[in-house]
């Protein structure tokens, strides 16, 4: 509670608080916020017309044109600040005691969202990226592959075959994306405030609108593209693409 | 008045609507139930106890623990104590009484009776506040509320009771601007909603970070202006607002705190890069 003995040992986590927790804020909306606009988005490319899983495989691959430098990058652009933005998240859930039962206001429901989203996601997060991500192969995961021997083309049809391999993956991928796409979007509007930018309740609450629309949008992407993946016909995709069926043996390699 | 030998009557929302403008000053027998969460000793253990009070028209919760401390005959009838509550002005301004009626923090002196019951026809339940430690019964110890003013510098400092001449002018503008925050009578209620005020964080409160931007709009309190800030950055500080926005939905006063923990932010990271970057 309020009463305060911390001036006396400063600890460098007391020293650094503000800066640590202005750390949180920030790296929530980049990089972590901005990798998932442009995951969302890129997804969102399965639905692009012309041959199934074309557009969505050209924009991996232009992801994947970094070469060697693409581990690295996602490493230190993307995983670690993940990783800092979650173990800081628990902690400050931790200082939390919510009573949106109590208080039912729409602000109140919203913070407690906040958190249980944040939990979700980054629960989410882990299995999604041992079942997609070759980090998750030495245990069993990283389906997700871009070429196959011949080098035809493997993402959308290999993304396909993992969403669909059971009845509960892809309503799974559905609570995942849509805890992470609303944390992202009421991210934005407490970061908002929490900087500065949005003072006033009018303001407070136009961006609050500008920031559902957000979410509205980034929801309508990843459950587009998820369905996407799950109506997509591995089989043919594949055949389309190669020239021959291989879908069964990749997705086992 | 004499006790209902029968004890208890039904009571509801319409039958109540209609009586209030018909009723004699003893209400007509009718009686609130007053459900009390108890605590002897500041040493915890708490209990509910239930008293049933004669209904009387325009009545507050100050007047139903008036009417509890003159008769305190609790209702299966046993003998019992007063009810202990502080309180001080009995007009919502020095924040003396405030406590959880029906669930909701507020002042026991602007909660009256009559709406009570329209929201809530089976009773009034009344509990102390839960942020802070019980004295007895509703009586809490607020004093972390004041400790986090001083801590923030909630004062404009002078050098002493000489004359000094006339102070700055502030501008209507100012005024206007510094006038709601000026309200604030400490009472706990922002910091009871806060799920962010708890024993397990340091938070210190809406309640003294928007002290702290009143005092820094003030033209003489500016002087301590990055001693005010240079708390709001520290453990507990403004970094701990969890923008639940319940402070400002439950203040009685109608304090823009959450405007005021937004300027709070804005000038906190601005104090920083000063400090950072050596001005």
């Amino acid at each position: 509670m309020a009463e305060h003995e911390h001036q006396a040992a400063e600890s460098p986590a007391d020293k650094y608080y503000f800066l640590i927790r202005r750390l949180h804020s920030l790296t929530g909306l980049v990089p972590v916020g901005v990798f998932l606009v442009v995951h969302l988005s890129i997804n969102a490319m399965v639905l692009a017309p012309g041959p199934v899983g074309s557009e969505f495989q050209r924009s991996v691959e232009r992801i994947h044109s970094l070469g060697p430098l693409l581990a690295p990058v996602e490493i230190v652009g993307i995983f670690l600040p993940l990783l800092f933005h979650a173990l800081l998240g628990f902690v400050i859930i931790f200082t939390c005691q919510s009573n949106a039962q109590q208080y039912r206001y729409g602000s109140n429901i919203r913070y407690m969202l906040q958190r249980a989203t944040g939990i979700i996601a980054f629960v989410f997060i882990f299995y999604h990226v041992w079942q997609m991500h070759w980090f998750g192969e030495w245990a069993g995961g990283g389906r997700f592959r871009l070429y196959d021997e011949s080098g035809g083309a493997l993402a959308a049809t290999t993304t396909a075959a993992t969403i669909q391999a059971a009845w509960w993956i892809a309503p799974i991928y559905a609570i995942g994306v849509l805890s992470a796409v609303y944390h992202l979007a009421n991210g934005i509007w407490t970061s908002l405030i929490t900087w500065g930018i949005t003072i006033r309740p009018r303001s407070q609450q136009a961006a609050g609108y500008v920031c559902a629309a957000l979410g509205i949008v980034l929801s309508l992407a990843g459950l587009g593209a998820l369905n996407g993946f799950r109506a997509l016909n591995v089989t043919e995709g594949t055949a389309q693409k190669t020239g021959h069926s291989v879908t069964a043996a990749t997705r086992d390699r | 008045m004499e006790e209902d030998p029968n004890g208890k009557h039904p009571m509801s929302a319409t039958t109540h609507i209609h009586q209030t403008h018909t009723l004699s000053h003893e209400g007509n027998g009718r009686k609130i139930s007053v459900k009390v969460l108890r605590q002897s000793d500041p040493r915890g253990g708490s209990h509910w106890e239930t008293f049933e009070v004669p209904y009387e028209p325009g009545m507050n919760v100050t007047t139903v623990l008036q009417r509890i401390a003159a008769n305190p005959t609790n209702a299966e009838h046993e003998h019992s104590t007063p009810v202990a509550y502080d309180s001080c002005c009995l007009e919502e301004v020095c924040g003396a009484c405030t406590m959880v009626i029906n669930g909701r923090v507020r002042q026991a002196c602007s909660a009256l009776v009559d709406s009570l019951l329209a929201d809530s026809p089976e009773g009034i339940e009344l509990r102390p506040m839960t942020k802070f430690k019980v004295v007895r019964d509703l009586f809490v110890d607020r004093s972390p509320m004041f400790a986090a003013l001083k801590r923030i510098k909630a004062w404009v400092a002078v050098d002493g009771y000489h004359d000094i001449g006339p102070g700055p002018r502030i501008s209507p503008r100012e005024q206007d601007e510094a006038y709601p925050l000026s309200r604030c009578m400490t009472c706990g209620c922002c910091v009871e909603a806060c799920p962010q005020f708890n024993d397990h964080s340091t938070f210190i409160g809406p309640a003294a970070i928007s002290q702290a931007i009143l005092f820094n709009a003030h033209p003489t309190a500016r002087v301590e202006r990055d001693d005010r800030l240079a708390v709001l950055t520290g453990v507990g500080g403004i970094v701990d607002c969890g923008n639940s926005q319940n402070c400002v939905k439950v203040c009685p006063k109608d304090i823009p705190l959450t405007t005021s923990i937004a300027k709070a932010g804005r000038d906190t990271t601005l104090y920083k890069i000063r400090q950072w970057f050596g001005r």
